[in-house]
């Protein structure tokens, strides 16, 4: 099928489509390919179907980085509702993603929410993922599902934030099961293309999400497989922990954050600066260089924040973020404009 | 030897014993953290923050990777299950105390209870392949040595509580009879953790859930890396 760019709020049938007709009924899909074009990024597709879709793209500087908003019109989650999100980022293309408000997660008696998220990040590419916080309501158990496969010279920063909850009567951590995993794998690493129009779509394996798709360039020689980097686990089943509030769950703190940085520019100085960050915030955080060695040169960072509220961890996520921008892009602060 | 079951019961107490060379010793996991922050100073303190890493931590890592281990196929399997449990422990500390008592574990498997599968693990690391994690290590030298599953999980957890709290005998100081009494404490949370984890297959969501460790205890375990003064590596 050829390559159409499409415009925001069209719905155009994804190429490929024996592989979204094969998977299971989603209550929601988003799908989209961002590539670059002449220093800027666009979405060269976008198909989204139920409930979930993108607001019209924003350039917030002229970085030529392109900003998409999910936005949910049907206000949550709910019960045993499968959400899908597939992004590309094709070679160097550059998208900040995040959401118009918090993902809420009401009563869900049929069974769990979920989210399955799968992101492929071509070479040079660039993914900020900064969604708004996490709600899950009394009664609520959600499943959350991310895997990114990243080509080793791409840059992924994926920042989220947990709220307690809520409930009628203000009792935190009513809800019944939390469980978010987030796998990052790094992909061998790929040849220039030989033309520049090839890196369009040709050579970007975009069509679904399909597990274990590996680039056709592993089928020669066994050692170059995709490698695991990191698996980052948060799973809170509060009628199960006792007091959940207490050493080492909650610690006494209500909201929990989870950031993950995977590239290759982690250096000492870098992580240095991170440190920096994490120490004069005002949350309860830690910070740890992650990741199983460094596949094809890839390093990892995570930090994991306890607070009082979703904006001290908000703030600590986007001095990290805005750090990177600056280190690594020269790029000016991500100013989110919500509407 | 005359009872053949015999020298499985003697390769895993060999194995397992906390005079293993392994280094065990040097690893707080977590728990000097809190020592520092004068958390841990007595018996019911250091009791709760061991029960609630045997919940938190061991049941939802080694355990299941353990298990996994026995339901491996292929030896690709192992090394995925490796690169795993590996991959999960995000402190660094965490995940390199988890390879650096593997691989002596395997070192010492190896010579005392060679086997296919521990051979290629042993090359597989050598190798620079594989990462050697204590858990998956156990899986197959536990499985080598016809260990049943259950009793693989629980001599693992048991060594560990065991290890932990000998070191915190010397590190809050504790007295040696209170060590005692945590650990005679702590056989009711191994048998807790052998439970969960066999659920935990069950439900067919062990390998989703391997690697879900408290946001707490995670925080306490990566400050440990800027720690001042530490008797601990980790």
């Amino acid at each position: 099928m050829p390559e159409t760019p499409a415009t925001a709020g069209t719905t155009t049938p994804p190429a490929g489509t024996a592989a979204s007709s094969s998977s299971p009924s989603w209550a929601g899909q988003l799908r989209l390919t961002v590539a670059e074009r002449t220093g800027r990024s666009y979405a060269a597709r976008q198909y989204h179907e139920g409930a979930l879709r993108v607001l019209r793209p924003h350039y917030l500087d002229r970085s030529g980085q392109v900003t998409y908003t999910v936005i949910n019109p049907g206000g949550a989650y709910f019960g045993a509702d499968a959400y899908l999100l597939d992004v590309a980022v094709d070679r160097d293309a550059s998208l900040a993603l995040t959401t118009q408000s918090a993902t809420k997660v009401y009563r869900t008696p049929q069974g769990p929410a979920s989210q399955e998220m799968t992101v492929r990040l071509g070479p040079g590419s660039v993914l900020e993922y900064v969604p708004d916080q996490l709600i899950v309501y009394r009664g609520g158990s959600y499943i959350q599902r991310t895997r990114v496969d990243m080509d080793p010279t791409a840059s992924l920063v994926l920042a989220e934030i947990v709220t307690p909850g809520w409930s009628p009567s203000g009792e935190s951590f009513a809800y019944d099961e939390l469980r978010m995993r987030t796998e990052v794998r790094v992909t061998p690493p790929r040849p220039e293309p030989p033309e520049a129009e090839a890196s369009a779509g040709a050579a970007e394996p975009t069509d679904g999400p399909r597990e274990g798709d590996t680039p056709t360039s592993s089928d020669h020689d066994p050692a170059a497989r995709p490698r695991r980097l990191v698996v980052d686990q948060l799973r809170i089943r509060p009628g199960a922990h006792g007091d959940m509030t207490g050493v080492g769950f909650m610690e006494g703190f209500s909201h929990t954050g989870q950031l993950v940085i995977a590239d290759a520019r982690l250096t000492d100085e870098v992580y240095e600066g991170l440190t920096e960050l994490v120490d004069t915030s005002t949350t309860h955080s830690g910070i740890t260089r992650a990741g199983v060695g460094e596949p094809y040169g890839v390093r990892c960072v995570c930090v994991r924040s306890l607070a009082h509220s979703t904006e001290d961890i908000a703030a600590l996520h986007r001095a990290v973020v805005n750090l990177l921008r600056q280190r690594w892009r020269a790029q000016p602060p991500l100013r989110l404009r919500k509407y | 030897m005359t009872d053949p079951s015999l020298s499985g019961i003697l390769g895993l107490m060999q194995l397992t014993d906390s005079a293993l060379p392994t280094g065990a010793f040097s690893h707080s996991m977590g728990f000097e953290t809190y020592m520092a922050a004068e958390q841990l100073e007595d018996e019911a303190s250091f009791a709760a923050w061991l029960e609630m890493f045997v919940d938190q931590q061991l049941t939802y890592t080694d355990t299941l990777a353990i298990r996994l281990v026995y339901a491996a196929t292929d030896f690709e399997r192992i090394e995925d299950l490796d690169e795993l449990v590996t991959a999960q422990a995000l402190p660094r500390q965490i995940r390199e105390s988890g390879m650096t008592m593997g691989r002596r574990l395997l070192s010492i498997g190896a010579r005392s209870y060679p086997g296919e599968w521990v051979r290629r693990y042993q090359q597989g690391v050598a190798e620079e392949r594989m990462h050697g994690h204590q858990a998956t290590v156990w899986g197959v030298l536990a499985r080598g040595l016809d260990v049943p599953e259950d009793t693989a999980v629980a001599s693992h957890v048991y060594a560990t509580v065991i290890s932990l709290t000998q070191n915190a005998v010397r590190g809050i100081p504790l007295g040696q009879n209170t060590g005692q009494a945590v650990i005679r404490e702590a056989q009711d949370w191994v048998d807790r953790a052998v439970v969960t984890s066999r659920e935990l297959v069950a439900q067919g969501i062990a390998e989703e859930v391997l690697g879900a460790v408290a946001p707490g205890l995670e925080i306490a375990q990566m400050n440990h890396e800027r720690q001042r003064a530490r008797l601990f590596m980790s």
